[in-house]
């Protein structure tokens, strides 16, 4: 086990700059997730890590060794692959123990090592057979066995859940956090799925654009979002964002009507233009509130998820609203209802930079 | 809809049957050939199928001694260039995969396709004067310049579909490069690793211009010996299409044996996970 500490990484492909910047120090035993939309940097930050991508500018340590010049072998990590990169040529226990044997472990150890792994990951009575013979799930946890048989100081997971369907990526995701809380090895997962992130996770890192946006505890970046690309990446379905002016009132929306700010707003910025969000979860719907449409009704049985636009308005892009409901609801699509948004629950964002308020 | 199906499936059986046919009847004339006694071979209107067939004609290539000899040339020949093809190719094709070298692969090509008799002459001369003339060492090393190339390209295609995350799951794992090369990408590439070998021998087996400028009379192969069985005052079609059939059975049966790996060697690269 050891802690992983990235000092002002960057990477580039000739004039290209993928990841511009970027620190980040993780704890022994911790898990953290990097977060991001596709081409965000975050698997080039953890094939760096890994040794599999040369670091351009910057300083990558594992413990207290530097490893910038080191070979990925002797970095001591294991890493699982999205696509599972288990050997076809293999069986399952010779890809859980074709690491020892590179090392000339003698049989009796790489056996016992093996058998372990497969005890702890279920996969006993599928050691003799080959990838191929596999379902996708089982794959998976022979691509993890093939880590932990190792005994490395720091697990680097690669999307490792996005080749599964959506049923086994939920039972993977217990199974992986399951064993983080068991062996304690410093993790470091990459995953696009918000999902993913918030409920492994100790710590997440949502990267877009080659730069860190945040970092902190999953709860946190909920809560208080550092900018609107947070705010509208986390979270399921995506924050609201409505343009318009702060108020003596409460903030003014561009398409009509006063949303309610919880009173802590400075005098000072009255009249300002600004961007207010608000999860649909803190909607409510009743009898007082702003006007709007009903667009379309999607119960899933535990909630309720409307698509509502201001009155008036008949593009449902502009100004259009997500509102997601404990109750079932018997309004229909064409109906008008109001909504009031929770003051104590709404976020406030420069309408340039996008930077919380 | 029953009779468009059976138009169509007539219509597809005379389209192969036109593509195919100059390729198969002249296999079927000259089995016939094989089999005919040397009056029946210039009858008029032609016999396909004869009355009486000449055996003779095929113990009789096995009977002349020099026979077995060029046959055993032949494999020693192929066998030797098609082996050490292996061994130079297989990693090279590895190398140029891995590094992308598109460039070396290119030349590789352009050796390949240039006409033999441009630098035929010149080596000729070259065994010459190294004394190699009689021996077949000039052909071993000549037929390099075909079956190198076919084994570099066959694997390029190969180990550019092997992924990349193999390779990689095996460097964290503790692998050198030649590890890599040994235990994993090697042993995925089994399959084109077989498929190079067999158009080698196909390729190198066949060859007759190498052959007909650097071999002497006890250095011949196959297809060599079968043209020197034309003479001047007299063909004798019975025995020539016997021993022609015999020289190319191998290859066919290979042919036959492998084509569906040979397919899929030629096209390998060109769809992902081909």
């Amino acid at each position: 086990m050891a802690s992983v500490s990235i000092k002002n990484v960057r990477k580039s492909y000739g004039p290209l700059e993928i990841i511009k910047g970027v620190s980040i120090d993780i704890q022994d035993g911790e898990f953290v997730i990097l977060v991001g939309p596709s081409g965000c940097g975050k698997s080039t930050l953890l094939r760096m890590i890994a040794g599999l991508e040369e670091i351009s500018n910057g300083e990558i340590a594992i413990g207290d060794r530097v490893v910038n010049e080191v070979l990925p072998k002797e970095r001591d990590i294991a890493m699982v692959f999205q696509n599972y990169a288990l050997y076809p040529h293999m069986t399952i226990a010779e890809n859980m123990g074709f690491s020892l044997k590179l090392k000339k472990a003698d049989k009796g150890e790489i056996l016992s090592k093996v058998t372990r792994a497969a005890e702890i990951l279920g996969l006993g009575p599928l050691l003799e057979r080959f990838p191929r013979q596999l379902s996708g799930g089982q794959r998976q946890r022979v691509a993890m066995g093939r880590a932990i048989v190792r005994d490395p100081k720091v697990f680097l997971f690669d999307e490792p859940l996005s080749n599964l369907d959506a049923k086994l990526r939920v039972q993977m995701r217990t199974e992986i956090k399951e064993m983080h809380q068991r062996l304690k090895t410093t993790t470091v997962y990459v995953t696009h799925d918000q999902i993913e992130a918030m409920t492994m996770a100790d710590k997440i890192v949502v990267m877009h654009d080659g730069i860190i946006e945040q970092m902190g505890a999953p709860l946190d970046l909920y809560d208080k979002p550092a900018n609107m690309f947070v705010a509208g990446f986390i979270g399921s379905p995506s924050m609201n964002f409505i343009k318009g002016k702060i108020a003596a009132e409460g903030f003014a929306a561009e398409a009509g009507g006063i949303l309610p700010l919880g009173g802590n707003v400075p005098a000072a910025s009255v009249g300002r233009p600004a961007v207010y969000g608000v999860r649909p979860e803190h909607i409510q719907i009743g009898d007082e509130g702003v006007p709007h449409e009903v667009v379309v009704i999607e119960p899933t049985g535990s909630e309720t998820q409307m698509i509502l636009r201001p009155v008036g308005q008949t593009t449902p892009q502009k100004g259009g609203l997500t509102c997601l409901l404990r109750e079932r609801i018997s309004a229909k699509p064409g109906e008008i209802v109001k909504i009031a948004p929770n003051p104590a629950m709404i976020h406030l964002f420069d309408h340039e930079d996008g930077r919380r308020l | 809809m029953n009779v468009r199906k059976i138009v169509n499936k007539l219509g597809l059986a005379v389209c192969v049957f036109l593509l195919v046919s100059p390729a198969l009847l002249f296999f079927i004339w000259m089995l016939s050939l094989s089999l005919k006694f040397e009056i029946d071979n210039g009858a008029y209107p032609p016999i396909l199928i004869p009355e009486r067939f000449a055996w003779k004609n095929f113990t009789g290539v096995f009977e002349s001694n020099s026979f077995l000899l060029y046959f055993w040339n032949s494999i020693i020949v192929t066998g030797s260039a098609t082996i050490f093809a292996l061994i130079v190719g297989v990693p090279a094709g590895y190398g140029i995969a891995r590094l992308k070298a598109h460039k070396s692969a290119v030349v590789i090509m352009i050796a390949r396709m240039t006409p033999g008799l441009s630098f035929l002459i010149p080596l000729f001369l070259l065994f010459q004067w190294m004394g190699l003339l009689g021996t077949l060492w000039p052909q071993i090393i000549i037929h390099l310049v075909v079956t190198v190339p076919i084994v570099i390209w066959v694997m390029i295609g190969y180990f550019e579909t092997t992924p990349m995350e193999l390779e990689e799951a095996a460097m964290i794992d503790g692998a050198t490069r030649w590890e890599i090369f040994a235990k994993v990408a090697m042993p995925i590439a089994k399959p084109g690793i077989v498929v190079a070998f067999i158009l080698s021998v196909i390729f190198s087996w066949n060859n007759f211009v190498f052959g007909i400028v650097l071999a002497s009379r006890e250095t011949r192969t196959l297809p060599v010996a079968v043209y020197n069985m034309l003479s001047f005052e007299q063909v004798s079609w019975g025995p020539l299409a016997a021993a022609a059939l015999i020289v190319t059975l191998p290859v066919l049966i290979l042919t036959v044996a492998a084509q569906r790996q040979i397919v899929a060697g030629l096209t390998a690269g060109a769809v992902k996970g081909g």
